[in-house]
């Protein structure tokens, strides 16, 4: 495999002390050991931003290209304040997927990036949801590719010119953006 | 756990024999599967790829688990019972790995696998055996770097999602995780500000979006520490200090001329000789006002000093609610206020020949303002106060949780110049007993109508009372119920009697005069001033008999405790109209809503003549002797006649031309009068 070797030394991987590490992917960045494990050669790393907030990464030793050691700290983790209730941690998964999977809805399968564009512009202000490659609005209004106001069929006429207008509001929106 | 182990181990094998990595899609993927299950896929053609299990043993953190809490020493011991040989050193690095990957359940992360593409989704799980493999719920590819195709286009490739994605540990390169907790407090916090996320805020909305992403901050740097940029922190100086003059400024850079005169903002000064004097005079009156007690939240505030009471007080009241008179902790100095104004009213007021204002104050106590020698002499100096005061639609400030024991509409003088239409006061003079006997919604309502209208009355009190404050006793100690009052007497209803208030009222009615006072608070039987805190203040309106229609204004909510019978309930065809010089009304918020009726042109009329209204409630309303006229605009259109919703008002106005006319309380409300005149 495409894995550089790299010098799993213990000591380079000592906790607390800082690295700058770029991985065969190409990715940079900097961050304080926190964890080794030896066994399977994973690196826990807490890579700090301002505001106390981290990130973690967990990144498998052999995929260090380079490895650069920029001192040494202190153990980043408080022992005594680690401890987890895993009925926290998941709800929070549960929470966390409910989002996701209503994230999910909103997302058409097999759409162009325009057409989910649109979508997003027209459940700003109008209940919209997916069906297949369709579009409906209101549960009524139904829009098929190309998502032009010409595609627009159903619902009440009122409802119709709604979201024809709408929809022509949005696209001219996006192109004069750029567009997708 | 033996043979979930030994499924997995084969299923480890079998998986390796495939090099091809597939999405697993639809999988639910429980911990204590049974081994049928395990074996399903195998059977199956789907294609699954590896599978990964969590962690074996009590150490796999599923739905399935059971809560509780759970330490790092716990995970280890159950790690170590897999049997694992594990190092000392490892197996600390091994629990801190196991505890991070534990840290990241629920949250958002992207896995990196061999390949280079980069899949985003909620961590689920991860088995930390021998190698780390996680499990993934919803998760898409968002980097993709097997196929050919670059992610240019954000097609249904990076929007389909997977139920359950398993990346093995040979796959896996790395997790990045981003703004993780890692104490449990954390874990707590974020957990809860995010389940009210759950609701849908703009914010978690327009985030589904991924729109502006976030840039990195850069602190601001002056380049070159720009000289032109003025020293920030002289911004404020004096001006003197300053050494710029803006107006200078101006008309060198532009031409541009001021044409600021003073004067015509305010009072001209004499700056003569006794300017020096003057200043100083004024000076130390200024001083004295401001080192006055305040039991006003907002004046403490803006003076710096803080009441006792105010630490308990929420933000909303201490700096921002307007005060209506009903907050509890201020319900005492609404009384002392009103009465400080109530002797200033009757300082300035008291000229025969000026105006009525009528004032509405909640609670009224106090006495009547009487002698005319005092009131002249007060209304000598106080005419520009009048003026002022009655210019200003909101001199008097109208708190009043109290209501009026009752209502007491003095006979007004036809001096009486400002108003144009005539209001008849009911004199309302009544013995002390009445007043305080007085109880019935009657009171109440006038009382609460009254409070709608800020009017200083002028209250023809022929009862010189002892100049004492302390003879607010009751009515025993002032004589009856007066009589007329003097037409110089201007009678304020002092709102709440308070004690506290006594001293800058002392001077003033040692004078002689008397305030002319209506206890307001239902309570029946007690001296006027059986409210007040006053204890010295016993209602003069008591003693006087005199209610001003301004203490009319000093309605509350509460139960009135005038005499349905009482003189001044019955309409007296003689009496002389009243016209106040000014009216606002104050709407007494502790009434309820339905007491309100604001006629809606009623807002149409800048200054009504606070026409505190003399008349009992309810009953007595269609006794209304009182007319009132607008001083301004014309009514639009006559108000339906409305009895008084609660028992709290009085019904008020007539205008002009004899045509009722019922004002509904709500009137815009009075400032409250803080001022002194000198």
């Amino acid at each position: 495999m495409d894995v550089a070797s790299i010098n799993s030394n213990a000591e380079e991987f000592a906790i607390g002390c800082f690295l700058s590490i770029k991985t065969t992917f190409g990715d940079e960045f900097k961050g304080q050991v926190v964890a080794f494990d030896r066994p399977s050669n994973f690196l826990v790393l807490h890579i700090l931003f301002g505001g106390g907030r981290k990130n973690v990464r967990i990144l498998k030793a052999n995929y260090i290209k380079e490895l650069a050691f920029l001192g040494q700290g202190d153990d980043p983790v408080d022992l005594s304040k680690c401890c987890l209730d895993l009925s926290t941690l998941q709800a929070r998964e549960e929470l966390a997927l409910r989002q996701a999977e209503a994230e999910a809805e909103r997302i058409g399968v097999g759409v162009t990036a325009e057409a989910q564009n649109l979508f997003d512009a027209l459940s700003k202000t109008l209940p919209v949801r997916w069906d297949k490659t369709v579009i409906v609005v209101m549960n009524e209004v139904r829009v098929n590719s190309p998502y032009v106001p010409e595609s627009v069929s159903g619902g009440t006429p009122a409802a119709n010119e709604r979201v024809k207008k709408v929809l022509e509001l949005e696209r001219r929106r996006l192109h004069a953006r750029g567009g997708p | 756990m033996n043979e979930v182990s030994e499924c997995l181990k084969s299923f480890r094998e079998w998986r390796l024999s495939n090099s091809k990595f597939a999405e697993i899609t639809g999988l639910k993927f429980l911990l204590r599967m049974s081994v049928q299950q395990f074996a399903q896929p195998k059977s199956s053609a789907n294609g699954y790829g590896r599978r990964e299990v969590e962690r074996e043993g009590g150490s796999r953190v599923d739905n399935k688990l059971h809560s509780g809490k759970s330490s790092i020493g716990k995970m280890a011991n159950t790690h170590y019972s897999g049997g694992n040989k594990i190092g000392g050193f490892g197996g600390a690095s091994r629990d801190r790995l196991v505890y991070f990957s534990t840290c990241l359940i629920g949250h958002h992360v992207e896995a990196q696998v061999k390949n280079g593409s980069v899949y985003t989704g909620i961590f689920h799980a991860a088995n930390v055996d021998r190698d780390v493999g996680i499990v993934l719920k919803m998760a898409r590819l968002t980097k993709d770097t097997s196929t050919q195709l670059q992610n240019t286009r954000a097609d249904s490739l990076s929007k389909s999602f997977s139920k359950t994605l398993i990346v093995p540990a040979k796959e896996l390169v790395q997790i990045v995780a981003k703004d993780v907790s890692v104490t449990r407090d954390e874990i707590s916090n974020e957990y809860q500000s995010e389940k009210q996320e759950e609701l849908l805020i703009d914010s978690y909305i327009s985030r589904a979006r991924p729109g502006d992403m976030e840039r990195e901050l850069k602190p601001w740097v002056p380049e070159d520490n720009d000289p032109h940029c003025p020293e920030l922190e002289n911004v404020f100086d004096d001006h003197w200090k300053r050494g710029w003059d803006q107006f200078e400024v101006n008309e060198a850079l532009f031409g541009v001329k001021s044409t600021f005169n003073e004067e015509l903002y305010t009072t001209k000064l004499e700056r003569g000789p006794r300017m020096r004097q003057l200043e100083l005079e004024a000076s130390r009156i200024a001083k004295e006002i401001e080192r006055e007690d305040t039991r006003d939240l907002h004046l403490a505030e803006e003076r710096g000093t803080n009441l006792p009471e105010s630490v308990d007080i929420d933000e909303e009241t201490r700096f921002s609610s307007v005060y209506r008179g009903r907050v509890a902790d201020d319900c005492g100095y609404e009384e002392e206020e009103n009465i400080l104004l109530d002797t200033r009213n009757g300082e300035t007021f008291e000229d025969a020949t000026s105006s009525v204002i009528g004032k509405v104050f909640s609670g009224i106590t106090g006495g009547i303002d009487t002698g005319d020698s005092l009131l002249s002499s007060r209304s000598s100096m106080d005419v520009p106060q009048v003026s002022q005061s009655k210019d200003s639609a909101d001199t008097l400030s109208i708190e009043m949780p109290d209501i009026h024991d009752r209502l007491l509409l003095p006979h007004l003088p036809t001096t009486l110049s400002q108003s144009d239409g005539e209001i008849r006061f009911q004199q309302t003079i009544t013995d002390p007993q009445r007043a305080n006997t007085d109880t019935g919604g009657g009171d109440q309502q006038k009382s609460v109508s009254h409070t709608k209208f800020s009017s200083v009355l002028k209250i023809e009190d022929s009862q010189s009372s002892s100049g004492e404050h302390d003879d607010f006793h009751n009515a025993d100690g002032k004589g009856g119920p007066s009589s007329k009052v003097t037409s110089s007497t201007s009678s304020q209803a002092s709102i709440r009697g308070r004690s506290k208030k006594n001293p800058p009222g002392d001077p003033l009615e040692t004078q002689g005069g008397e305030k002319l006072s209506v206890e307001s608070h239902g309570r029946p039987g007690s001296s006027v001033s059986s409210t007040s805190d006053r204890p010295g203040r016993a209602s003069a309106s008591a003693g006087t008999g005199l209610t001003p229609s301004s203490s009319v204004g000093s309605l509350s909510s509460e139960k009135s405790t005038l005499n349905p019978n009482a003189k001044e309930f019955k309409l007296n065809p003689n009496a002389k109209s009243f016209v106040p010089s000014q009216a606002t009304v104050r709407p007494i918020s502790p009434v309820g809503d339905s007491s309100f009726y604001f006629p809606a042109n009623l807002s149409g009329i800048p200054q009504m003549h606070g026409m505190p209204v003399g008349v009992g409630l309810g009953p007595y309303v269609a006794h209304q002797p009182v007319i009132f006229n607008p001083q301004a605009a014309p009514v639009q259109s006559p108000q339906a006649y409305f009895p008084p919703a609660g028992p709290h008002y009085g019904q008020p106005m007539l205008i002009g031309h004899p045509r009722p006319y019922s004002y509904g309380p709500g009137f815009p409300p009075e400032m409250p009068y803080k001022g002194r005149e000198f």
